[in-house]
C-alpha cells in the first residue's frame, strides 16, 4: 500500500531531518512510527501526505506515487496533523461537506458515513455550531471524522491519541481496526507506547531522521516490552 | 515598565513584520516590510500635501488658515477612526497569542496599555501624515507669518501627539463593541457586519458633509466656521495651533482624558472583556439530516464566499471597493443633473468616458480580494495541501471569487454611468471592455502577488488583510497601473481619438494576458514552495 524508498529530506540551511527512510505498509496493516521530538516522524507523514516536498527518494501510495501523480495519490489518502487546525469560519456539519465535495463523495455515502462515525465519536449534536467554538478534544473529533468518511486507502495519522477522551481513542481504535479488516492501511506516530504496542501490527523506531529498527511488533518487542526497546535504541550512541 | 517595552515590541513587530514575506528572516526581507510602510506614509503624505496646499492657498490670503488645520484635524481624526477601528478586534482583543501572554506573570493592565500603544502608534502615523504636511504648507504659503515661529511647530508637535490619544480611545470603544456583538450574537459575522455598516455609513455622511463644508467656503468663509461649533474640539485645536495656548490645552485635556478614563476602565476588565469576546458558544440541536453533494471547484469556491462575508474585517476592508462601485452607479443615475452641471461649472476639459472608466477603475483598485486570501489559508492550508486536487484550481478559483463578485459591479457601474452620463451604445462598450478588462489583470495580479509575498503565520486576520505587502501592492500598483493608462490615453487623444481609446484598453489587456500567462506558469509551483 505505501512505499517509502530511500526517501531523505534536507531543510533549506542544510539540516538532514531524514536520511535514507525505507519502509513498506502493506493492506490491512497498521503501522506505528515512533521516535523522540524532532526525531523526523512529522516530517515524514507530511511528505508521505504530499503536504510538503521532499529532497531524495520516492513515496508511493497504491501504485501512484506522490511526485509524480500526486492528486491520484491524495484522493485515496487521508491525512491527519499533530494539532489539526479547521476552518473556524465554518460550521462541523459544513466542513464534513466541504471535505467530501473534495474528494466527489456522493450525498447518500456521506450522509450514512456522517451518521456513523460522528455518532460514534458523540459529535452530531454540535456539527451544526461554528467550528471555532469547539474545543481541541471536538475538533481532533471532527477531523477524525473528516478523515474516515473518505474511506481512505491509507490513513496518516500524526499523534491521533492527543486530545481525545478516553471513549473517543476507544472508539478510534475501533474504527483504525474496522478500517483495516476492509484492506486499508494505517500509517500512525505516537508517543504513547503502550497504545502502540497493543494496536499495531508493524513498527517502526527512528532516531535522529534514520531508521534504527523495524519489524512486526512481535518480533521487535519479543520478551520485553515497547517502551525497554525504545529506551534501549535512545541509549545507543 | 520594562515588560511594557517588550510586549509593545511584540506588538508592533507582529503590525510591521506582516508586510513581509513569511519567510522572511533576513535583514534585507524585513526592509522589504518596512519599505510596505514607508510606500504607506509617502502616498498619505502625497494626498493630504495636495489637499492641504489648494485650501491654504484659498484661504490664506483671508488669514483663515485655521480653518485648514481644522479640516485637516477631521480628516486625520476621521481617517484614523476607519484605519484603526478594524484593528482594534484582532490587535487589543483577539491576538493568537492571548492565552500565552495572560499566561505570563505581567499584570494584564501592561498587556493592554501595550496593545493600546500599537493602535495609538498606528494612529499617530496618521496624525503625521495629515497634519504635518498642513504645518509645512502653512509655513510656506501664510500671509500672517503664522508657520514662522518655533512655537507654531511645538504646538503643531503637540497637537499631533494628542490628537491620535481621542482616536485611539474612540477606535478602542468601537472596536470593544464590535468584539462584544460578534461573541454575543449566534450570527456574529452578520451583526459585526451591521455594526460596521452603521459606522462606515455615518463615515460617509460626514465626509459627504466636510466635503460640502469646503466647498461653501468659497462663498462664505467666517460662515463655514461658525456653523463648526458641533465639532468644538476641533476647533479649539485649530485655534490651538494658531497661538491661542489656552485652547490648546482644552484640546489637550479633551484628548487625554478620554483616553487616560479608556486605559483605566479597559485595565480593570480586561482579562474579563478578552474571555468574554473569545468565547463563542457551542449548541448541541443538530439533527442530520440528508447532505447534497457538489463539485470540487464549486466546494472551493463556497469556502471563499463563506470566509469573505463571514469575516467582518475581511468583507469591509476588500469589498468597500465594491460597495463604492455599485453607490458610485447609483449615484450617477440618481444625481445625474447635479453631476453634469458641476463637471460643466468645474470646467473639466477631460471627457466624460475616461472620467467614468477611471473612477471604477479606482474603485476595482479597493477591492483587495484575492491578494490576501492565500495567507489568509495559513495555519489551514494543509487541508488543501493533502487534498486530490492541483494547485491551479485553488489559484483559478480564488481569482473567479474575485471576478464573480468585481465583474457584475463593473458591468452594473458601466451600464449607470452609460446611461447617466448619456454615451452612445459604442461608448457604453468602450468602457465596459476597458474596465472588465482591468478587473480581470487587477483580479490576476493580486492572486500573483498573493504568492509572491505569502503571510502565513500571522497572528491575526488583521495584519494579512490591511497591511500585508501582497494587499499594499496589490492597491497601489493597479492604481500605478490606472494611472499609466491614462498617460497614454493623453498620449494617444493627441494623435487621433481612436487611438486615445485603443491604446489605454490594449495596455489593460495586455496587463491581463501578462498576469495570467505568469499565474499559468508560475502560479501551481509558487504554491508549492509555501
Amino acid at each position: 500500500m505505501l512505499y517509502i524508498e530511500h526517501y531523505s529530506k534536507i531543510y533549506p540551511g542544510g539540516k538532514k531531518a531524514v536520511d535514507d527512510l525505507t519502509l513498506h505498509v502493506g493492506p490491512g496493516q497498521i503501522y506505528g512510527f515512533i521516535g523522540h521530538n524532532g526525531a523526523g516522524k512529522t516530517t515524514t507523514l507530511r511528505a508521505v501526505a504530499g503536504v510538503m516536498d521532499f529532497t531524495e527518494g520516492t513515496i508511493t501510495i497504491d501504485g501512484h506515487d506522490i511526485k509524480k501523480e500526486p492528486v491520484a495519490a491524495k484522493r485515496v489518502t487521508a491525512f491527519l496533523p499533530d494539532n489539526p487546525d479547521l476552518y473556524e469560519f465554518m460550521k462541523g456539519i459544513e466542513y464534513l461537506n466541504f471535505i467530501a465535495d473534495l474528494y466527489g463523495i456522493s450525498a447518500k455515502q456521506r450522509t450514512a458515513d456522517i451518521g456513523k462515525y460522528s455518532g460514534g465519536f458523540e459529535l452530531t449534536d454540535n456539527l451544526g455550531s461554528p467550528i471555532g467554538g469547539y474545543s481541541h478534544g471536538m475538533r481532533q473529533k471532527l477531523a477524525l471524522i473528516s478523515a474516515f468518511i473518505r474511506r481512505p486507502r491509507l490513513l496518516i495519522l500524526d499523534e491521533p491519541f492527543v486530545g481525545l477522551d478516553p471513549s473517543a481513542a476507544h472508539v478510534m481504535k475501533g474504527y483504525l481496526s474496522e478500517l483495516c479488516q476492509s484492506g486499508a492501511a494505517v500509517f500512525f506516530s505516537t508517543h504513547v507506547l503502550e497504545v502502540a504496542e497493543k494496536l499495531c501490527d508493524q513498527i517502526a523506531i527512528i532516531k535522529n531522521g534514520k531508521l534504527v529498527r523495524s519489524g512486526s511488533t512481535a518480533e521487535l518487542v519479543g520478551d520485553s516490552s515497547l517502551e525497554d526497546v525504545f529506551l534501549e535504541l535512545e541509549g545507543e550512541g | 515598565m520594562k515588560n511594557f517595552f517588550v510586549l509593545l515590541k511584540v506588538s508592533i513587530r507582529s503590525m510591521l513584520l506582516s508586510s513581509t514575506n513569511s519567510r522572511g528572516r533576513s535583514k534585507k526581507k524585513a526592509a522589504t516590510g518596512l519599505g510596505a510602510v514607508f510606500l504607506i506614509a509617502f502616498l498619505g503624505l502625497y494626498l493630504s500635501g495636495i489637499y492641504s496646499y489648494l485650501l491654504m492657498k484659498a484661504l490664506a490670503p483671508s488669514n483663515m488658515e485655521v480653518l485648514v488645520f481644522i479640516f485637516m484635524g477631521m480628516v486625520a481624526l476621521v481617517g484614523g477612526l476607519l484605519f484603526t477601528t478594524f484593528a482594534v478586534k484582532g490587535v487589543v482583543f483577539g491576538g493568537k497569542d492571548n492565552d500565552l501572554l495572560l499566561s505570563m506573570p505581567v499584570p494584564t493592565t501592561v498587556l493592554m496599555t501595550s496593545r493600546v500603544t500599537a493602535i495609538y502608534l498606528e494612529n499617530l502615523l496618521f496624525s503625521v501624515f495629515v497634519l504635518v504636511p498642513a504645518g509645512v504648507i502653512c509655513t510656506f504659503l501664510t500671509q500672517s507669518g503664522v508657520g514662522h515661529s518655533l512655537l507654531f511647530w511645538i504646538r503643531l508637535g503637540i497637537v499631533v501627539l494628542s490628537l491620535p490619544l481621542l482616536d485611539t480611545a474612540l477606535s478602542v470603544l468601537l472596536g470593544a463593541l464590535v468584539a462584544f456583538v460578534s461573541a454575543r450574537l449566534s450570527r456574529g459575522a452578520l451583526g459585526q457586519n451591521l455594526v460596521m455598516g452603521i459606522f462606515m455609513a455615518a463615515v460617509f455622511y460626514f465626509s459627504f458633509h466636510l466635503s460640502d463644508m469646503i466647498s461653501g467656503l468659497a462663498q462664505n468663509v467666517a460662515g463655514v466656521k461658525a456653523s463648526l461649533t458641533w465639532a468644538a474640539p476641533v476647533l479649539w485645536m485649530g485655534e490651538g495651533i494658531m497661538g491661542d495656548w489656552g485652547m490648546l490645552l482644552a484640546f489637550v485635556l479633551c484628548c487625554v482624558f478620554p483616553f487616560a478614563l479608556m486605559v483605566m476602565g479597559l485595565g480593570r476588565v480586561y482579562r474579563q472583556a478578552v474571555t468574554a469576546f473569545a468565547a463563542q458558544s457551542v449548541q448541541s440541536n443538530y439533527r442530520l439530516s440528508a447532505q447534497t453533494a457538489s463539485g470540487q471547484k464549486k466546494a472551493l469556491l463556497k469556502k471563499e464566499m463563506k470566509r469573505f462575508f463571514g469575516t467582518p474585517m475581511y468583507f469591509w476592508n476588500a469589498g468597500m471597493g465594491l460597495i463604492m462601485l455599485l453607490a458610485a452607479g447609483a449615484a450617477a443615475l440618481i444625481m445625474r443633473d447635479k453631476l453634469l452641471a458641476y463637471v460643466e461649472m468645474a470646467g473639466y476639459s477631460m471627457p466624460l468616458l475616461p472620467m467614468a472608466a477611471a473612477v471604477i477603475g479606482f474603485c476595482l483598485c479597493t477591492c483587495p480580494i484575492a491578494a490576501p486570501s492565500i495567507s489568509l489559508e495559513g495555519k489551514y492550508l494543509w487541508i488543501l495541501r493533502e487534498s486530490p486536487m492541483e494547485e491551479s484550481s485553488l489559484i483559478w478559483v480564488k481569482v473567479g471569487f474575485q471576478l464573480l463578485l468585481t465583474l457584475p459591479s463593473t458591468v452594473i457601474a458601466g451600464i449607470c454611468f452609460s446611461v447617466a452620463f448619456g454615451f452612445p451604445l459604442w461608448q457604453g462598450a468602450v468602457l465596459l471592455m476597458a474596465t472588465l478588462l482591468f478587473a480581470v489583470g487587477q483580479a490576476s495580479f493580486g492572486m500573483l502577488m498573493g504568492l509572491c509575498f505569502p503571510k502565513l503565520d500571522a497572528v491575526n486576520e488583521t495584519v494579512v488583510i490591511k497591511q500585508s505587502m501582497a494587499t499594499v501592492l496589490s492597491m497601489f500598483a493597479s492604481i500605478a497601473i490606472l494611472w499609466a493608462a491614462a498617460g497614454l490615453y493623453y498620449w494617444g487623444s493627441s494623435i487621433t481619438w481612436w487611438m486615445a481609446l485603443a491604446l489605454p484598453i490594449g495596455f489593460f489587456a495586455l496587463f491581463a494576458v501578462v498576469c495570467i500567462v505568469i499565474l499559468l506558469r508560475q502560479g501551481p509551483s509558487l504554491l508549492k514552495r509555501l
